[in-house]
């Protein structure tokens, strides 16, 4: 790391603000240090750094990610996200359970070179920095999580279900048909939630993002993809989580109707029979999700199951309206 | 084609898979009409989960003295049953890319085993959706052999 004042000019230019020194960075190991101006010269590329990433989970409090840096393309000034390396080793809990996981620069370098041109994933590339570290560059996607997609839409569920189902089903059906795809290919998401399905304004496109989370496993390498899937459908459905809590402040007597086999398998107070409070769903969108359910005795173990019994279930349902 | 007496026992990590062996024992106490090879699955750390190569190397040889041990005890178990030690064999595999039902199968195929004995834990329902089972996937696979499935 290094003063360069000779580039102070293109730097104040790119990030619009009056940067006062930039410093050139060919070693991103610690990646605390790093300011908002520095330059980060990988591979003979060049990416001015205009601040830190924020990660707000589920209604949580945004977090900084301090290895998550926004930047800007040197050359062309197209807006960046740079993903430095930090190995993180924690244990994931799923209900009951807890997943040793990782985070994998490799993994994610290697599946950003799979899916490149893809655009059912984030896009970009990983460039190396002097010491060796696998950072990756990716294009920022204009858009937003699919949930906050979801509550853009101003309507009650029963409107919902009738004027946008369809159609949000019908993209999220493209989306899981990538992930049954990146399992092909011997690879898998490791951190399928609602949150790293983005919808891209510009074009249309509904990308994964974030595949860097890894774990090991030893029969079923794809059992937390799928998992995953199952909750962002239930979600997708009824544009929400739906826990016996909030059922039971809402439709008590619905309520009293549930019982534990209508809950998630794993995450036992999320309905995944949701037809017990959307009466109108049609029974065969509610088996789907009811593979997900403790009532279920057949689980999915592919992808392409899934979808051999969900793509006959959109096709079932109301058509949107102009 | 298989042959019957030919038989492919599996032991893991977990020291309930002894039970399956302790079982296979009881059965063929005495025997000399079948010849058992014991397998063990080694799946390499993951070289992403585990960056320095020399904590790697260590996790590495952490499981594999793991799993020789439980071959070493499960060999033991068999011919402790008065099975002839000339007919009891083991061997640690390389799961390299595979599950562990997958590898199990190759090393069946390969070696013409007419049974495969296989351990049970147990698992939940959740579990087996979560992680998989080894002993579910191989009942699934197995299309030429009989399967124990010890529980």
């Amino acid at each position: 790391m290094r003063d360069a004042p000779e580039l102070l000019e293109r730097a104040r230019e790119l990030t619009g603000r009056r940067l006062t020194r930039v410093r050139l960075v060919t070693d991103t190991t610690e990646f605390m240090k790093l300011e908002s101006g520095d330059v980060l010269e990988l591979e003979g590329r060049r990416f001015v750094l205009k601040g830190t990433e924020y990660e707000g989970r589920f209604g949580l409090d945004e977090q900084p990610k301090y290895w998550v840096k926004r930047a800007l393309d040197w050359e062309d000034g197209s807006a960046k996200i740079i993903k430095l390396v930090f190995f993180e080793e924690f244990e994931m809990a799923l209900g009951a359970f807890k997943v040793r996981c990782f985070r994998s620069p490799a993994k994610e370098a290697r599946i950003l070179a799979l899916v490149r041109g893809n655009p059912n994933f984030m896009q970009g590339e990983s460039l190396q920095d002097t010491a060796g570290n696998q950072v990756r560059v990716l294009d920022r996607i204009h858009g937003g999580p699919l949930d906050h997609h979801l509550q853009e839409l101003e309507c009650g569920h029963q409107e919902y279900f009738e004027r946008h189902l369809r159609r949000v089903l019908t993209k999220l059906s493209v989306a899981f048909g990538a992930i049954g795809w990146l399992h092909t290919q011997g690879e898998r998401h490791g951190d399928v939630r609602r949150d790293h399905l983005f919808v891209d304004t510009d074009s249309g496109a509904w990308p994964w993002i974030d595949f860097d989370y890894n774990f090991e496993f030893k029969q079923n390498p794809y059992g937390l993809d799928l998992f995953g899937l199952g909750n962002v459908l239930a979600y997708a459905v009824a544009r929400r989580d739906v826990t016996y809590q909030l059922v039971q402040q809402e439709n008590p007597q619905a309520a009293q109707d549930l019982r534990s086999e209508d809950f998630s398998l794993i995450i036992k107070n999320r309905l995944m029979n949701l037809r017990k409070i959307y009466p109108y769903l049609p029974a065969s969108l509610n088996n789907v999700l009811l593979h997900f359910s403790s009532g279920a005795t057949v689980f999915y173990e592919r992808v392409d199951e899934l979808m051999a019994e969900l793509t006959p279930a959109i096709a079932e349902l109301p058509e949107e309206e102009d | 084609m298989p042959i019957w007496n030919r038989i492919l026992a599996t032991v893991d990590e977990h020291e309930s898979s002894l039970q399956a062996v302790r079982y296979l024992a009881g059965v063929l106490g005495g025997s000399d009409a079948c010849r058992v090879r014991i397998m063990a699955v080694y799946h390499a750390p993951e070289s992403n989960g585990h960056p320095a190569p020399e904590q790697r190397a260590e996790a590495a040889a952490q499981r594999k003295e793991l799993l020789l041990g439980r071959l070493h005890v499960a060999r033991q178990i068999l011919v402790e049953a008065r099975l002839p030690a000339y007919n009891v064999s083991t061997r640690m595999e390389e799961a390299g890319g595979r599950t562990i039902a997958e590898t199990i199968m190759a090393a069946q195929r390969q070696g013409g085993f007419g049974t495969i004995v296989v351990g049970r834990r147990g698992v939940s329902k959740a579990e087996e959706f979560l992680f998989g089972s080894v002993s579910s996937s191989i009942v699934h696979q197995a299309t030429d052999c009989a399967i124990w499935v010890i529980s």
